[in-house]
């Protein structure tokens, strides 16, 4: 196993690819919408979905996917490729993973994603942070925050038990987790998208989140309580509810 | 069980070994054991090395494919 180092080092990059290609591809959707706006003279706000409907989320959740599904057979070896706190929190509480590297693993996942918010900002110029807000999140249509928390624990509650289905579990066959998550990850978002913006990871909103402070873009703070409480109890509930049914199957063989 | 390499020379000499690749009896001068690393983990645990190696008895021939290469 590599040094804790090289690990944090692997959950930096991996989560900095994820919130570069995938908020990116939020950034490039508001963007395009709103050259369409401005082409027509149109007085409304641009909105993800304004041209392609639920496709631009279907895009933007295959970007994630596609990322995803990259980094874990990247970095899976490595690293594990949690590239997420509330993986990383979850397989701390189920004793599947040392308490002396949940807190690196996390902040190295936070860090990257502040990394990759302000890389792709200086990528892009101003419209990335002004028009696109740098991907962050927050809840759509007439959710609210309710709305958007229950999506958020719903989401990561089913990413949470496809990884402990197709990885977690020796049972499961090798070779497919990076597939199934990415394909897993692009499903939920392509729905929840609207609702919440499907984060499901509280470093991929933390990134955005703060480069828009620093930077000068919409202020999100006060929402992003959701995407940490959401994400940390769907997983929760996935990695419990998981481990008890496999309790069960096993008494009963 | 005879080895087998020996055997193709004319030499009767019993084999104390069989290759996990082709299954030929071998002599204690013709039978290569390799240690082979194993690891364990992989996604979403780290990988790591399990201390002990697997040892691993092959054939001259078999020893030599698997190095690959022309």
């Amino acid at each position: 196993m590599g040094s804790l180092l090289k690990r944090s080092v692997a959950e930096f990059i991996g989560t900095a690819l994820l919130v570069f290609f995938g908020a990116g591809a939020a950034v490039i959707t508001l963007m395009i919408v709103n050259v369409f706006i401005e082409g027509q003279g149109l007085q409304t706000t641009a909105g993800i979905g304004h041209l392609g409907g639920i496709a631009s989320w279907l895009g933007i959740g295959l970007a994630f996917g596609f990322t995803i599904m990259a980094v874990i057979y990247a970095f899976g070896r490595v690293s594990g490729a949690h590239i997420n706190p509330a993986v990383t929190i979850a397989l701390w509480a189920i004793k599947k993973f040392p308490a002396k590297d949940t807190g690196y693993y996390v902040v190295a996942q936070l860090l990257g994603a502040v990394f990759a918010s302000l890389l792709f900002g200086a990528m892009v110029g101003p419209d990335a942070w002004l028009i696109g807000g740098l991907g962050a999140t927050a809840p759509g249509f007439s959710a609210g925050v309710w709305g958007a928390l229950i999506a958020e624990i719903v989401g990561t509650f089913i990413l949470m038990a496809v990884i402990m289905g197709v990885a977690v579990d020796k049972q499961a066959s090798p070779g497919f987790a990076g597939l199934a998550i990415g394909l897993t990850v692009a499903g939920v978002i392509t729905t929840l998208g609207a609702v919440s913006g499907a984060s499901l990871n509280p470093a991929r909103s933390f990134g955005p989140m703060v480069g828009d402070l620093l930077l000068g873009g919409p202020n999100v703070l006060g929402v992003f309580w959701i995407y940490v409480v959401g994400p940390i109890v769907g997983a929760l509930l996935a990695v419990f509810l998981y481990q008890w049914f496999v309790t069960e199957s096993e008494d009963s063989s | 069980m005879k080895c087998y390499i020996c055997a193709q020379q004319g030499v009767d000499t019993d084999a104390v070994a069989v290759c996990i690749v082709c299954g030929m009896g071998l002599c204690m001068h013709h039978a290569i054991r390799e240690e082979v690393a194993i690891w364990e983990g992989g996604y979403p645990f780290p990988s790591k090395k399990v201390s002990k190696p697997m040892p691993r008895i092959l054939c001259p021939e078999c020893a030599e494919a698997m190095k690959g290469g022309n």
